[in-house]
C-alpha cells in the first residue's frame, strides 16, 4: 500500500466532513466521531479487500473496478433501483386506498434505507453465488 | 452449456499466485479466485488477456462442457 498517501489523507478529510455533517445535523458529538471512524475504517479496508484494482499511481483516485466487479455493482444497482420503485409504487397505492393523502418523511427515510440494504444484498449474494 | 476452464492448473503449470496473475491481466483477486472456480465467466477480452498472460492458446483455458468436438459441425 505504499504510495497511497494522497488516497488516505483525502479520505480522512472525507470521514471528517461526514462527522460534522451529522454533527451539524444535530447528532450528539460521539455519534458524529463514530461515523468518522466507520468512514475511515471504510476507506482503510477497501484497497485491502481484493474488490478493487489498486493503482497507486493515480493518486486520490487509486481504486478501480474490474469487469466482475463493475458487473456486480451494476446488478446491484438495479436490484435496488427496482425494488425502491416497486415499494414507493405499492406505498402510493396503499395511501390512495386508505385515504391519505399525505406520506410520512420518515417512510422516505425506510426507502433510502431499504435502498441500501438491497444493493448491499445484491452485491454480497453475487459475490457469494457468483456471477 | 457451462464452460469448464483450466485456470488454476495452468497459473501453478507457470508458477504464479492468484494476486501476481491478477496484476498481470489488470483485475482483482478475488476475480481470479471466482474464475477458477468457475463461478464467473470473464468476457473474450479477460480470457484472452489470461491466456496470453499465461503462455496458452484461450482455447486450452477455456472449454463448453460436453461441447462439440473441435473440428465437427
Amino acid at each position: 500500500m505504499s504510495g497511497m498517501r494522497s488516497y488516505y489523507i483525502s479520505r480522512i478529510v472525507v470521514a471528517v466532513g461526514f462527522g460534522a455533517l451529522f454533527f451539524l445535523g444535530g447528532a450528539p458529538w460521539w455519534q458524529a466521531a463514530l461515523v468518522a471512524l466507520a468512514v475511515i475504517a471504510w476507506f482503510w479496508w477497501a484497497p485491502r479487500s481484493g474488490r478493487y484494482q489498486v493503482n497507486p499511481e493515480l493518486g486520490m483516485t487509486p481504486l478501480r473496478r474490474d469487469e466482475r466487479s463493475q458487473g456486480i455493482n451494476d446488478t446491484a444497482g438495479r436490484n435496488a433501483f427496482i425494488v425502491v420503485m416497486l415499494v414507493t409504487g405499492a406505498t402510493a397505492v396503499y395511501a390512495g386506498l386508505t385515504g391519505s393523502t399525505q406520506v410520512p418523511v420518515r417512510a422516505l427515510n425506510w426507502l433510502l434505507i431499504l435502498g441500501v440494504v438491497v444493493y448491499y444484498g445484491s452485491d454480497f449474494w453475487l459475490r457469494r453465488r457468483g456471477r | 452449456m457451462p464452460v469448464k476452464n483450466h485456470v488454476r492448473e495452468a497459473r501453478q503449470a507457470a508458477s504464479l499466485t492468484q494476486e501476481a496473475l491478477a496484476a498481470q491481466v489488470g483485475v482483482t483477486r478475488q476475480s481470479i479466485i471466482a474464475i477458477e472456480q468457475g463461478k464467473y465467466g470473464p468476457s473474450v477480452k479477460l480470457a484472452l488477456e489470461l491466456a496470453a498472460a499465461l503462455g496458452v492458446r484461450v482455447e486450452d483455458l477455456f472449454e463448453l462442457e460436453g461441447g462439440r468436438e473441435r473440428g465437427s459441425r
